[in-house]
């Protein structure tokens, strides 16, 4: 691994290389007043704004309503998906019952549904925990019915020859087996879940980096603008930095297996 | 000695959609004693897994009954374990070596993890693994797992252990040491074991008595006793003028030859 890493050094360092230098292009740019500051301000400048928000503690807040709206939303739909998921892959019966109505609603682009939504919902933290509950719902659903039907007949037959119940064969066979496709997407999940969350933000106007984006643009804040997009950017690398890091522990065995 | 396992009577069909049906088992009746070594050997696809499923409830057949200790068996009962061909699939990959060996009995009634697995340990020691607990199974060789699975099914407890080509999948000298193991194991037990396999050195060097099934539809040719004195030796077993004529009969019947 760690040998494996070294090898790829440089090539990783030709990457960060050209982040920096189409920074030093825009910068270049800005400073020699090619592109108009109003709209493209210089990152130095983009920098020091996304400092002084985090330094002075404004990100708290807005960052603290995204991330509540985003995981309340995400884990409790997980959970759903997951159990409806384990329920339709293991029982034909449930499986024939809503197949079809997920495959009608999957394809469904989410951000669509917000209208009717808003009707019904308004504005608030109720329209928003529902439409990002709806983005992470059927990727982890499909997920896991795939992952549960996949789960191999002699592992099954291995809980009953040792006489485990129905409980036990589920949460101890099936769902650890099912697990590795489970996490995959939850991953996909987080992703929808992060797009919806700050498009919610942005429809409804009260509050979160979403709302932030929009409202600097509107006020013609364009720094701000670009600072609180920077953070929404970090914010979605370090949230798949940290599910990686989760997944790992959880399902070492799956990663590590040559197989 | 008393029957432990009876098959009375067992035919099983297979649907294959609108197609017609395919026969598998066609009345097969057979009484294993109790502690007796039972090899079931026959041509592959002759369904004699099909046949250890359904002795072993996994499956239902589709005439004819499955009597353990004298009663009839819907479920799998409890004393009586499958050990799966299938060792690396049939092996929780999420769990530690010790922990798929306390698999077997931490769904009894008021078994703690923790009591399982001071259970466990003794049979992976059986098995000469008590250093390979903490591992997990595909960090182990094929033969290490199928140990694993042997001391998981014996940490069971069983009285009757049901065996499906558990040494096909290793290669052969590995094969010859878990037959030492698995003799070693039964007189040290003292269970009933049936074996299905289509290797006939292996059920004539490990059973009391072979079954010989035909293909399909299969049905019990013959049964005879092996005779040959235990404890048997890889070696000096496999040279008996005895164990020799066996095989040639066996192979024979399988082969449909005629007597040379």
């Amino acid at each position: 691994m760690a040998e494996a890493a070294a090898r790829r050094w440089p090539e990783r360092a030709l990457g960060a290389g050209v982040i920096l230098f189409a920074l030093a292009a825009v910068e270049a740019a800005v400073r020699a007043k090619w592109v108009n500051p109003a709209l493209i301000p210089a990152p130095t400048d983009v920098a020091a704004r996304v400092a002084q928000i985090v330094g002075s503690g404004e990100v708290l807040a807005p960052l603290g309503t995204t991330l509540y709206l985003l995981f309340a939303a995400y884990f409790a739909a997980s959970a759903l998906a997951i159990a409806t998921g384990l329920l339709m892959g293991r029982f034909p019966a449930f499986y024939n019952l809503l197949e079809p109505l997920v495959e009608v609603l999957r394809p469904l682009p989410k951000p669509a549904l917000l209208p009717p939504l808003i009707l019904f919902l308004g504005l608030g933290d109720a329209m928003k925990l529902t439409i990002i509950g709806l983005g992470v719902f059927f990727p982890v659903l499909i997920n896991t019915v795939q992952g549960v039907r996949g789960v191999d007949r002699v592992l099954v037959d291995t809980g009953h020859t040792f006489r485990c119940g129905r409980a036990a064969l589920l949460l101890r066979i099936v769902l650890p087996a099912a697990m590795p496709l489970i996490l995959a997407g939850m991953r996909v999940a987080l992703g929808l879940g992060l797009i919806l969350v700050v498009i919610a933000e942005m429809l409804s106007g009260t509050g979160g980096i979403g709302y932030l984006i929009i409202d600097m643009q509107r006020s013609f804040r364009v720094q701000h603008m670009y600072a609180w997009i920077v953070i929404l950017a970090v914010l979605g690398y370090a949230l798949n930095f940290v599910f990686l890091k989760l997944e790992q522990r959880v399902i070492h065995w799956a990663l590590a297996r040559p197989d | 000695m008393a029957a432990c396992l009876e098959l009375a009577g067992i035919s099983k069909s297979f649907s294959a959609g609108a197609a017609a049906e395919t026969r598998a088992l066609a009345d097969i009746t057979l009484d294993v004693a109790d502690g007796e070594f039972l090899a079931v050997v026959g041509p592959s696809g002759c369904g004699k897994s099909t046949l250890l499923q359904i002795a072993a409830a996994l499956i239902a057949p589709s005439a004819g009954e499955v009597r353990f200790r004298g009663e009839r068996v819907t479920a799998p009962p409890e004393g009586m374990v499958y050990l799966f061909q299938q060792y690396s699939k049939s092996l929780f990959a999420w769990r530690t070596v010790i922990d798929n060996v306390a698999f077997a009995v931490e769904h009894r009634p008021g078994m703690t993890r923790r009591a399982a697995r001071e259970h466990s340990r003794r049979f992976l020691g059986m098995v000469g693994l008590s250093e390979f607990g903490e591992r997990y199974p595909w960090q182990l060789s094929g033969g290490m797992q199928q140990r694993v699975a042997i001391a998981r099914a014996l940490a069971a407890e069983p009285r009757v252990l049901l065996m499906d080509e558990p040494f096909s999948a290793v290669d052969a000298l590995t094969r010859l040491e878990l037959h030492g193991l698995i003799l070693e194991l039964w007189t040290a037990q003292g269970f009933t074991a049936v074996l299905v396999t289509h290797d006939v050195d292996e059920a004539v060097f490990l059973a009391d008595r072979v079954a010989v099934l035909s293909a399909r539809p299969a049905t019990v040719v013959r049964t005879l006793a092996t005779g040959l004195p235990r404890p048997r030796d890889n070696l000096a077993t496999r040279e008996d003028p005895r164990f020799l004529a066996l095989r040639h009969d066996l192979l024979s019947m399988l082969l449909k030859r005629p007597h040379g």
